[in-house]
């Protein structure tokens, strides 16, 4: 083969793209030996928890773990924290909805209009840094501490981290398919609606995990400073009045919430939008 | 017919000016298969992409049946090296014809038909149902040449479309486009910096030089029968003038680029 006389390398060909192919999540699967390793794991950490409260330090700070599952039985008995975890999950379901939906129709087009992109990146660029609890002081002035202060905040929150991911994923659809689909026969919007954005559908589930992630983050604080009801509310009001074993009761719900329904998030993925997750190997 | 006269390109970065093409003229008649042979960086790309309208010459002209080239048309159809990257990996084999069918507005009606011809022209209509990624790099190839050749270009344009594949498959699909172009007889273009892979499918190789400021060299043109056998002495003879070609000092590739006109 003959490369470039001088032995200078020759750039003109040299920009073939190679887009990022992120794993695709299988839950299906779920080997024994993890279940066994994931049991362990919870159980030495149950251990630890017990050891610390009881040994080194005072149990009121650490309540043990036996002593809180033995305040949360009546609250769950008594519908007490179900009241709470629904009105948390309303609050962030419609925050992150909303906030995914707005995200993902303006990072398409911003992924696709140079001008638009260009005009709204230094924008973007400096509010994202706002995160949901800088914007509790605000919302409260302008919505109050009803229900449209939190939609607000999840929103916000959301809103940036898929947009900044879908415009990522639209800007990466491969160029070869594109043009391909040029060649096919395919119109301006056809390409885009049918070829750039479901090639984008892997950046956009990413981004949303990340945004359904932080909204579980931001409807905490949200709650505690502006609230009268939900998880936050709850977490608040224990720590007024010094119920520790509440606090923890209120820490572990929010654990097994977010688990749960980042669980559910890639459950609904894997059977509505498989296809689209799937990456083909650079042959 | 397809002629391309006196093209140059030249791309501005910020980096400075790269003269791509400096005076590139090429006429290709009807069912020709024209091999574009070059090393890396030889603009044959470059070359490829005015010829299918996805870039614009910066001088000279380019022209399809008279009419100049400015954008992208479904007669001349592209096919990209990275078949994985072409084809739409959330569709299967049979969807993907689907989806050119759609785009190109052909009657529902005649889809079943059409879809089963070209999927049984590259063999893969027990494979219809697979997703790219369930099928080899080969047979990803030739499904993205099934879902071309469904739209009835009357250009193929082809650009490495082999050379991610290894060498028995490599063999195998010359086979398979061979016999294609001989039952279509669509013109095709063919990018390649294999000098083997050149002597194999083509009438004519127009040899380029590397950049910047590529033009073509030579146009050989191929009359031995086909297959042709690489071990054959004449083949043999053609293979090694070629690389001597390609090979050639600095002063030859000058002296010729003197003779261009500007």
């Amino acid at each position: 083969m003959v490369t470039a006389r001088d032995g200078r390398t020759t750039i003109a060909e040299a920009s073939t793209q190679l887009p990022l192919r992120p794993l695709r999540p299988s839950i299906s699967f779920v080997p024994y030996r993890t279940v066994l390793l994931s049991t362990a794991s919870l159980l030495i950490a149950f251990c630890i928890w017990q050891l610390l409260s009881t040994v080194l330090f005072n149990p009121f700070l650490i309540p043990p773990p036996l002593k809180v599952f033995r305040t949360a039985i009546p609250m769950l008995e008594s519908g007490e924290i179900f009241a709470d975890v629904s009105i948390s999950m309303i609050r962030v379901l419609v925050g992150f909805i909303t906030g995914s939906l707005v995200g993902v129709l303006m990072g398409a087009l911003l992924g696709r209009i140079r001008l638009l992109h260009d005009l709204l990146d230094p924008i973007i660029e400096l509010l994202r840094y706002l995160s949901p609890t800088a914007m509790i002081p605000i919302a409260v002035i302008w919505f109050g501490i009803g229900e449209m202060s939190k939609y607000f905040l999840i929103f916000w929150g959301t809103f940036f981290i898929v947009l900044i991911n879908t415009t990522a994923g639209v800007w990466r659809a491969p160029i070869a398919r594109q043009r391909a689909a040029e060649c096919l026969g395919a119109n301006r919007l056809q390409i885009f609606v049918l070829v750039v954005v479901p090639s984008a559908v892997p950046y956009i589930v990413t981004g949303m995990r990340v945004a359904m992630a932080s909204s579980f983050m931001s409807i905490i604080p949200a709650e505690i400073l502006a609230a009268d009801s939900g998880i936050g509310y709850l977490l608040q009001k224990s720590s007024m009045l010094l119920q520790t074993d509440r606090i923890f009761v209120a820490l572990l719900t929010i654990c097994v919430l977010g688990f749960i329904v980042d669980r559910i998030f890639r459950l609904l993925v894997d059977r509505v939008l498989a296809r689209y997750m799937s990456f083909v190997s650079q042959t | 017919m397809l002629r391309v006269n006196n093209v140059r390109k030249v791309f501005e970065s910020a980096r400075g000016t790269y003269i791509a093409l400096d005076g590139v003229t090429l006429t290709i008649s009807d069912g020709e298969f024209v091999c574009l042979l070059g090393p890396s960086g030889c603009g044959k790309s470059t070359l490829l992409n005015i010829l299918a309208g996805f870039d614009q010459a910066t001088g000279g002209t380019a022209t399809f049946d008279d009419r100049p080239i400015t954008r992208a048309s479904r007669e001349r159809m592209m096919f990209f090296q990275d078949a994985g990257s072409a084809l739409l990996p959330w569709l299967s084999a049979e969807e993907n014809i689907r989806f050119a069918l759609r785009v190109r507005r052909i009657p529902k009606a005649q889809w079943p038909a059409i879809i089963d011809r070209f999927l049984r022209m590259v063999g893969l209509d027990m494979h219809r149902a697979k997703f790219p990624a369930e099928l080899s790099g080969g047979m990803r190839q030739r499904l993205q040449i099934a879902r071309g050749l469904a739209v009835e270009p009357q250009m193929l344009l082809m650009d490495e479309p082999f050379a991610a594949l290894d060498a028995l498959t490599r063999r195998r699909m010359h086979t398979v486009l061979l016999d294609i172009w001989q039952r279509i007889g669509k013109t095709i273009v063919f990018v390649t910096h294999d000098i083997a892979e050149a002597i194999t499918l083509a009438d004519r190789i127009a040899v380029m030089s590397v950049g910047p400021r590529s033009v073509i060299t030579r146009l050989i043109d191929i009359d031995l029968p086909r297959p042709r056998d690489l071990t054959d002495l004449k083949v043999a003879q053609l293979f090694n003038e070629i690389e001597g070609l390609l090979a050639a000092p600095d002063e030859t590739l000058t002296d010729q680029r003197m003779e261009m006109p500007r």
